[in-house]
């Protein structure tokens, strides 16, 4: 911004032509930054298209996400079953026909994207593990499995719920 | 330069918002969350963890997890409230030598400003990540009730972490700016905070552009997981009758209770009723026990009751406090994610007397204020830009008497739409433009904005000649239409200022009647379709005969002839059946004919009729002459 310029006591052609250079200096200020914020605003546009773009891509990746999210519980279920089978029931048809439905839906679910977390003897992650408590056991190993994990391809969906060894070797 | 964001910086809980296109948006974290919690940690191999992969790990790693450090900021080591955090946080507390908390974490000591700049640091991160510019500046939001050297603290974190704190604006503040309470001149604010943890109660005064905080209170030990233990607790209490069994002996089994109780009362927001059904939940000597129980939404009003009553303590303080009474309060702003319970918002309302404002997720209210506040402050799109949109649909009038529209309602302005139309009758001379708004179907329904002729066109058969018709809407709303006839390179235009459109009452009536004659409107238009479809089916089946006379055998010829004989005589009447009958036997004894020329030899490729009949792209509307 040009300070107001104390105009001499000249000619009055050189205050007209003073006037008009002032003129000048603040119109070129004031195109220079319209073009400035055109600038900013086409850049602005440019970036939330190809952010729009990545998004929809995303979404078609993702878009199963919620689903899934919504049937593990229904997975987690099925398995609590199958593991708590009484002996002599284990070998029925029946309970063959359910261990089929949990492969079923299992593999359903791999098809369009789901990958379990290993979780077991691993080292712990949290980038993959959620910790719900210590037990004795390797320190820093998950010494057991709570609830499984699982990823949609390469994003946790949820992550392990497991209990990490401490590095003692008897219960305190 | 890059772009200012606001920052809701929360004792669990952080969330990210930016201004784009005047709007305000939240910001994902890297992870895909709109919110992180607000949680550091060393581990164990020296990697610094920020967010939800430190709050992962934080049971196993509870000496050097930091989390509430907000709950530290600007305080010294031997106030009251700290020393209850010494007694009742995981991590170690210090002191510095001036007095002030500090923690130590991986045996190293931090001040709370160097932890939250951790925090701030990650979100900085993230929202670079997502906007693909650099961010140097940030509005930050606190609590009201912090005090100078809290709001220090909270600008020093800012500094650490490489940004530039343009403001620091109060949590209430920032949600009634999220609800654009601020266009207001004199009201009197009050702003319900019910959030995971903590409840707060603001009252503020907006005057002369400014907010000032009359008074506030709260309570620091009351919030949405109170709610959830207490539906946890009644699920225990009652699976302990019914079966004997004590759930929260077991581990894995309150684990999964808590999802369960969280989830039930979410969905108890929007249902009557919900179940809370756990398969397995444990195991007896008798085998494997099952938790199935239903939870009406009465039931769980009956059951927090108390909690909501609660919150109305501290409200009344603070309206005695800022020597307000609840008529006195003009609006009331409802944040934090336990206000979507239809308990809390119907107690609300009661207490205040009036419908709090509840549109904006409340979990991220106060970041899209501090949004909000970050462009205010960024101003270089102030005044010049601020951007209107045309009220009302725009387009001409073509054959049919029927509306063809180039702008859509609510179109940022400015902006420009062409379009290629065409002639309606073989060697019309000239078309009249007849500029429309309004969004009926019907021309005559709307409103005339004005009219133009474009002459000179060239003899030719209907649908030939080329007329781009462009709307153009300056910034200031001003309307240009030109009509070129891309032929003979003529052209002709008007301008429409907007002082020639509808005020406000008139648009909304406008669209009202719209709405109201939508249906009806919708058959007309179908109608007009129908007629319009025949037309052109004639007059193609008439030159089809023409330009194939010697392939056709006679009585095909006669038989096309008579249909389309008959389709005009019913084309003028009301019976829109009638027209659609005879135009399909027109089309099926068309058909005829190519079949009759094609399997004769190979003639030259027949033209295909001239119009698209498509229903998208730039279709010829066709002009209904004057």
């Amino acid at each position: 911004m040009s300070d107001e310029e104390r105009v001499t006591q000249d000619e009055p052609e050189v205050d007209e032509v003073t006037a008009l250079n002032q003129a000048l200096a603040e119109e070129k200020e004031k195109a220079e930054n319209y073009l400035a914020n055109w600038q900013r605003s086409q850049a602005d546009f440019v970036n939330y298209k190809r952010r729009s773009e990545q998004e929809k891509g995303e979404l078609s990746k993702f878009a199963n996400a919620q689903l899934m999210l919504g049937l593990l519980p229904v997975l987690d279920d099925l398995e609590r079953a199958l593991d708590s089978v009484k002996p002599q029931l284990t070998d029925s048809d029946w309970v063959e026909g359910i261990r089929l439905i949990e492969r079923k839906l299992r593999a359903g679910l791999e098809a369009q994207g789901l990958i379990q977390i290993k979780a077991m003897d691993e080292a712990f992650d949290p980038n993959f593990h959620q910790a719900a408590g210590h037990s004795k056991g390797e320190e820093g190993t998950v010494v057991q499995e709570l609830q499984k994990g699982y990823m949609l391809q390469d994003r946790v969906l949820r992550p392990s719920v497991v209990i990490v060894g401490s590095g003692e070797t008897e219960e305190e | 330069m890059g772009k200012v964001i606001g920052i809701d910086l929360g004792t669990t809980f952080s969330a990210v918002a930016v201004m784009e296109g005047g709007e305000p948006t939240v910001i994902p974290n890297a992870e895909g969350g709109r919110t992180t919690p607000s949680v550091v940690a060393i581990s164990k191999t020296g990697e610094r963890l920020v967010g939800q992969v430190a709050r992962r790990q934080a049971i196993t790693n509870a000496d050097n997890t930091v989390f509430s450090i907000k709950r530290l900021m600007g305080r010294k080591y031997d106030e009251p409230s700290v020393e209850y955090d010494r007694a009742h946080l995981p991590y170690k507390i210090v002191k510095a030598s001036n007095n002030d908390a500090r923690v130590i974490m991986g045996g190293k000591e931090y001040s709370p400003p160097e932890i939250s700049a951790m925090i701030l640091q990650k979100l900085k991160t993230d929202a670079e990540a997502y906007l693909g510019e650099t961010v140097n500046e940030v509005v930050v939001t606190v609590p009201a009730y912090f005090n100078d050297s809290q709001r220090q603290s909270t600008k020093d974190a800012g500094k650490i972490a490489g940004l530039e704190v343009l403001r620091i604006i109060n949590e209430p503040t920032a949600a009634a700016l999220a609800y654009g309470l601020d266009k207001k001149s004199e009201e009197t604010i009050a702003v319900y905070d019910l959030g995971g943890g903590t409840f707060d109660i603001s009252i503020l005064e907006l005057g002369g552009g400014t907010f000032q905080v009359k008074s506030t209170n709260g309570d620091t030990h009351l919030g949405g997981d109170d709610f959830d233990q207490i539906i946890m607790d009644w699920v225990c209490d009652e699976y302990k009758r019914e079966q004997g069994i004590d759930l929260r002996q077991d581990k894995m089994a309150l684990q999964r209770l808590k999802e369960a109780s969280e989830k039930a009362k979410t969905e108890l927001s929007t249902v009557q009723q919900t179940e809370i059904n756990l398969p397995f939940i444990t195991a007896d000597a008798s085998g494997p026990k099952h938790l199935s129980m239903n939870l009406s939404r009465s039931k769980l009003e009956q059951l927090v009751m108390d909690l909501v009553e609660r919150s109305l303590g501290p409200c009344r303080q603070a309206m005695t406090d800022a020597d307000k009474t609840a008529a006195q309060i003009d609006e009331v702003v409802l944040v934090g994610g336990q206000t979507r319970m239809p308990l809390v918002q119907e107690k609300v309302k009661q207490f205040f007397g009036k419908e709090p404002h509840k549109g904006v997720n409340p979990d991220e209210v106060v970041a899209i204020g501090a949004a909000i506040q970050a462009g205010v402050l960024k101003g270089d799109v102030k005044d010049v830009l601020l951007l209107d949109v045309t009220p009302l649909t725009l387009g001409i009038e073509t054959v049919g008497r029927v509306v063809t529209p180039l702008i859509p309602r609510n179109t940022t302005i400015p902006t420009s739409k062409s379009q290629i139309f065409s002639t309606a009758a073989d060697n019309q001379p000239s078309v009249e433009i007849l500029v429309l708004q309004g969004e009926r179907p019907m021309a005559a329904d709307n409103r005339t904005l004005g009219r133009f002729m474009l002459d000179g066109i060239l003899p030719a058969p209907r649908g030939v000649p080329q007329i781009e018709v462009s709307f153009d809407i300056d910034a200031n709303g001003i309307l240009s239409v030109k009509a070129h006839d891309k032929g003979t390179g003529k052209e002709q235009k008007i301008t429409i200022t907007a002082s020639s459109g509808l005020a406000k009452e008139e648009v909304e009536q406008m669209q009202r009647e719209a709405e109201m004659h939508a249906a009806e409107d919708t058959k007309y238009r179908e109608e007009v379709e129908i007629r319009n479809t025949a037309d052109s089916m004639a007059y193609t089946a008439d030159k089809m005969l023409r330009d194939n006379k010697d392939k056709i055998p006679e009585d095909l010829n006669k038989e096309v002839e008579e249909k389309v004989a008959a389709v005009r005589s019913v084309i003028q009447g009301a019976d829109v059946e009638a027209i659609k009958r005879a135009s399909q036997e027109l089309s099926d004894s068309m058909q005829k004919v190519g079949q009759a020329v094609y399997q004769q030899q190979p003639p030259p490729d027949q033209e295909p009729p001239p119009e698209g009949g498509d229903d998208e792209g730039t279709v010829e509307g066709e002009f209904h002459e004057v």
